[in-house]
């Protein structure tokens, strides 16, 4: 495999922070990592690491305190303001609120770079509004106000003004914070077409380790030793994020890439059946506490199948059955026998 | 070439829609212009007027109109722009939809410089011994102490998000500079103090000809001035960081845009006294007419409905048919502050937006 993919952004010992006055606050050790044309990478951490700074810095918002940062080859010092907002779109977690301003006028305001002096809107630059517009799939609200707009709208909104300002690298800190479930796989979906099909490079923050892991092609992982850099598989694999949380409150499972919380173990239960019944009934034990395992037990639940549609609990001296989950499973809580 | 492109998307938006506002504004600001040059405490018919344009006569109503009415429409129409512009731009560049350079102090700061120039160095500058070079020397003051307080809001409001914070600590600082003012007073002697107060009695109709001259030039600076600025004070509705992001070099678009508006602010306090409210209010009125956030659109706007307000408030002021005068700054208030209230009791969920 020599046709390697083309790095557009890549840092060396980096050093990301703040100065206040002459002092430097840097908030990780020298930081490295690279992004190739077209990957969708998800900046990875807990909150305060450093997630938003390290894309604040990438966006030219904060000055760099240390190491180099280049973009296409070109360290970014000798990038104006204006060079820089062509490579670089940026959408922040601030929600911009402006009275009579239009999905228009806000995706018209991505061309700021292309425009000349008054910012008249040609028809080159109307077009690459309008293919933005529709790129996100906001065509029918470009007329509304801004303020009208639902959460996820706003936010396909914001991805259209920074499509409009053509730079190919997007950064994005927690596009899907505010987000209902719907409009969150919307927007991800969006950004897994654009990283395709536009060659964008987009790099984004998240707290959602799931969709991370099943969705970009590469994670950057921001940790108090530093960065480590790789494809959600390989960190996986290498056991990368199980100390991210606190092993005693949360599970990770590295088959799937899933989190479950972990409650104290009341005792265990066995489970027999088919399907979906049985991996819902499960669930619902070990959310209240209950280890689930196939082999022996004092307490087996038996789920509804084919021929009968209620579950049975057979315990030690008793045998009872059940409608619903709810009320099998306050029933073993309520009794609690199982130590 | 424009306008076929934009009907294709919307009618609300059309160039036709603004387009028609516009030239229904010139011709309500010409209709007020002409109104307030006869309307006023003398009757003076349109015939009248008409001769007294074209025969170049000695009568009483030539006088009138060229030596009173005609400067004072002019000055009336150069406090509705700049005022309007300067209250649009500071609403902007602070993201505060109650800022205007009366309530946040920008005319107290101008006052200052007025009061170091007038009580601070010269018993003659007065102004009706002004000429010359003490007009720009006035001007320059006033320019310098709005915008240093400009400056501060801009710190000020760095640090606190919150609109009303940023308004409250605007009302102290015109108080604490009011207070500087009323110092400076205290050990100023007679002839000083009777020069200022009768500065800051100042209205539209005190001005000499050459007042009139440096301060048309003025606001013909401030206009170019916020003309340069319309591409920035766009960018800047995002935010700061969205601004930058977007490639607006930030700092120095402040510059241009707190240059401009001290300098529209500050000339009409400088010549007229303060006059509140027209700055804050203009501007919300320029956004309900034309619906939109765009500066290309709000600053003509603004400049439109800025001047005919103010020949509005003249007009009313010199209470056609009576001898009685109004204060002017009476008028603006009264016409000023019910749309500021309407701004605040504006749909709650709006409160943070402009």
């Amino acid at each position: 495999m020599r046709n390697r993919i083309e790095n557009i952004l890549s840092f060396k010992d980096l050093e990301i922070g703040f100065r206040s006055g002459k002092h430097r606050h840097v908030l990780l050790p020298p930081l490295i990592g690279s992004a190739g044309k077209g990957e969708l990478i998800a900046v990875i951490g807990k909150n305060g690491i450093g997630k938003s700074t390290i894309l604040r810095t990438f966006a030219g918002l904060q000055a760099l305190l240390g190491g180099e940062l280049t973009i296409d080859g070109k360290s970014v010092a000798e990038f104006s303001r204006m060079q820089l907002s062509a490579e670089i779109g940026y959408i922040s977690t601030e929600i911009i609120k402006v009275s009579n301003m239009k999905v228009y006028d806000l995706v018209s305001l991505g061309r700021f770079p292309h425009t000349n002096w008054l910012g008249r809107i040609d028809t080159a630059d109307h077009n690459v509004i309008i293919e933005a517009i529709s790129k996100t799939g906001m065509s029918e609200f470009i007329n509304r106000p801004i303020t009208e707009l639902s959460d996820g709208e706003r936010q396909r909104a914001m991805v259209a003004m920074v499509l409009a300002q053509d730079a190919g690298i997007m950064v994005m800190d927690e596009p899907t914070a505010f987000l209902d479930i719907s409009s969150k796989f919307e927007i991800i979906q969006l950004m897994h077409e654009l990283t395709r099909s536009r060659e964008k490079t987009i790099i984004f923050s998240t707290h959602d380790l799931t969709t991370a892991v099943s969705q970009a092609d590469k994670i950057w992982l921001l940790k108090e030793q530093g960065l480590i850099e790789g494809a959600p598989e390989d960190l996986m694999l290498e056991g990368a994020f199980k100390t991210l949380f606190d092993d005693r409150k949360v599970q990770f499972n590295s088959n799937d890439g899933s989190f479950t919380i972990r409650n104290d173990e009341k005792g265990k239960i066995v489970v027999r059946g088919e399907g979906v019944n049985k991996y819902w009934t499960e669930k619902a034990l070990l959310r209240a506490g209950y280890a689930v395992n196939e082999s022996e037990s004092i307490v087996e639940v038996e789920v509804p199948s084919p021929v009968n549609s209620n579950w049975k609990c057979k315990t030690p001296g008793s045998y009872q059955e059940f409608d619903s989950i709810f009320k099998l499973v306050n029933w073993i809580r309520d009794n609690d026998f199982i130590s | 070439m424009s306008g076929k492109k934009q009907q294709v998307f919307t009618p609300l938006y059309s160039p036709n829609r603004s387009g028609m506002i516009f030239s229904g504004l010139v011709l309500v600001l010409i209709l007020f212009f002409v109104l307030d040059l006869f309307l006023g405490s003398v009757s003076i018919r349109p015939g009248e007027i008409i001769k007294a344009i074209f025969h170049n006569s000695d009568d009483i109503t030539n006088t009138i109109l060229t030596q009173f009415r005609l400067p004072k429409a002019v000055t009336a129409l150069l406090v509705g722009i700049a005022l309007s512009i300067s209250g649009l731009q500071m609403q902007t560049l602070f993201r505060n939809p109650m800022a205007g350079p009366y309530v946040l102090g920008l005319s107290s700061g101008a006052s200052l410089g007025v009061a170091f120039v007038i009580l601070g160095f010269s018993a003659d500058l007065s102004p009706e011994s002004i000429k010359g070079f003490g007009n720009w020397a006035i001007a320059a003051a006033s320019w310098t102490g709005a915008g240093l307080v400009m400056l501060l809001i801009m710190m000020i409001s760095s640090r606190v998000k919150n609109i009303m914070t940023v308004l409250i600590l605007g009302i102290m600082l015109s108080s604490a500079i009011s207070a500087i003012v009323s110092i400076m007073q205290y050990f100023s002697n007679e002839t000083m103090l009777k020069a200022y107060i009768i500065w800051t009695m100042g209205s539209l109709g005190n001005l000499t000809a050459s007042q009139l001259n440096v301060m048309l030039l003025s606001v013909l600076i401030g206009v170019i001035l916020s003309l340069i600025s319309v591409k920035m004070l766009n960018a800047l509705l995002l935010g700061e960081d969205y601004a930058k992001s977007i490639g607006l070099d930030v700092r120095r678009s402040r510059y241009v845009i707190i240059a401009g508006t001290s300098i529209l602010a500050g000339t009409i306090t400088a010549f007229c006294g303060p006059i509140g409210f027209i700055g804050i209010a203009v501007p919300h009125l320029a956004r309900i007419i034309f619906r939109t956030s765009d500066h290309k659109v709000l600053i003509p706007g603004t400049i439109l409905a800025g001047a005919i307000i103010m020949l509005a408030s003249d007009i009313i002021s010199q209470m056609p048919g009576s001898d009685n005068v109004l204060p002017v700054n009476s008028v603006t208030a009264l016409i000023g502050i019910p749309v500021v209230v309407w701004v605040i009791l504006r749909d709650q969920k709006y409160r943070d937006i402009f």
